[in-house]
């Protein structure tokens, strides 16, 4: 397994632990949009923040 | 209640007697998803479930391990705490010596680190979802 495919399988799994406890988002629809946009924002920032410490030496 | 859930309708909070509230607090700490099966939220409780204990199971694949706490290294008892959460999982594998101790060959895998990480974030995930299921009791949530 890669890191990405690491990172990318926890993204998802949190993601959906996080819609399904959600307060905020009662529906069902709500809770999906929610879950995918937690999933989105893992992966996007992961992404970010490897392409930022790429260059590092360290 | 079954229905509620799976309508897309927003149902209306209804708290339940503090003895079953208990009782699905407890039971959260024994089996992830379990609270939420007690309380009758059948799809939260199995979609709980399964991701919690994928969660778990992926740690051990990547060859992830459980922490205890040792008495001179404060960071353990943290990531310990978190394990935890896990509930009598955790407690048996603490037990039995299961999946605690590592070898150097286990440390040397590149998803050693993520194995852990899947460990601890599953206790954690565990712990808010035994808070879920006593905000559910209470009447706190639906």
């Amino acid at each position: 397994m890669t890191h990405f495919e690491a990172m990318v399988l926890f993204s998802l799994l949190v993601s959906i632990a996080f819609a399904t406890l959600s307060s905020d988002h009662r529906t069902t629809a709500e809770r999906v949009k929610y879950g995918a946009k937690v999933f989105a924002y893992f992966v996007g920032f992961g992404l970010i923040l490897a392409w930022i410490f790429y260059p590092l030496p360290f | 209640m079954f229905n509620t859930e799976t309508s897309g309708e927003a149902a209306i909070p209804t708290p339940v007697s503090i003895g079953r509230t208990t009782i699905a607090c407890i039971a959260a700490l024994i089996l992830p998803g379990l609270g939420h099966l007690v309380l009758g939220k059948w799809v939260r409780g199995v979609i709980i479930g399964l991701v919690i204990s994928a969660m778990f199971i992926l740690g051990f694949i990547m060859e992830g391990h459980l922490y205890k706490p040792e008495r001179n290294e404060w960071l353990t008892w943290f990531f310990s705490f978190l394990n935890a959460g896990m509930g009598l999982p955790y407690l048996v594998a603490l037990a039995a010596d299961w999946g605690i101790q590592v070898q150097p060959e286990q440390a040397a895998k590149v998803t050693f680190e993520y194995g852990n990480t899947f460990l601890c974030v599953a206790g954690a995930l565990n712990m808010l979802a035994t808070m879920d299921a006593y905000d559910i009791g209470v009447g706190r949530k639906a």
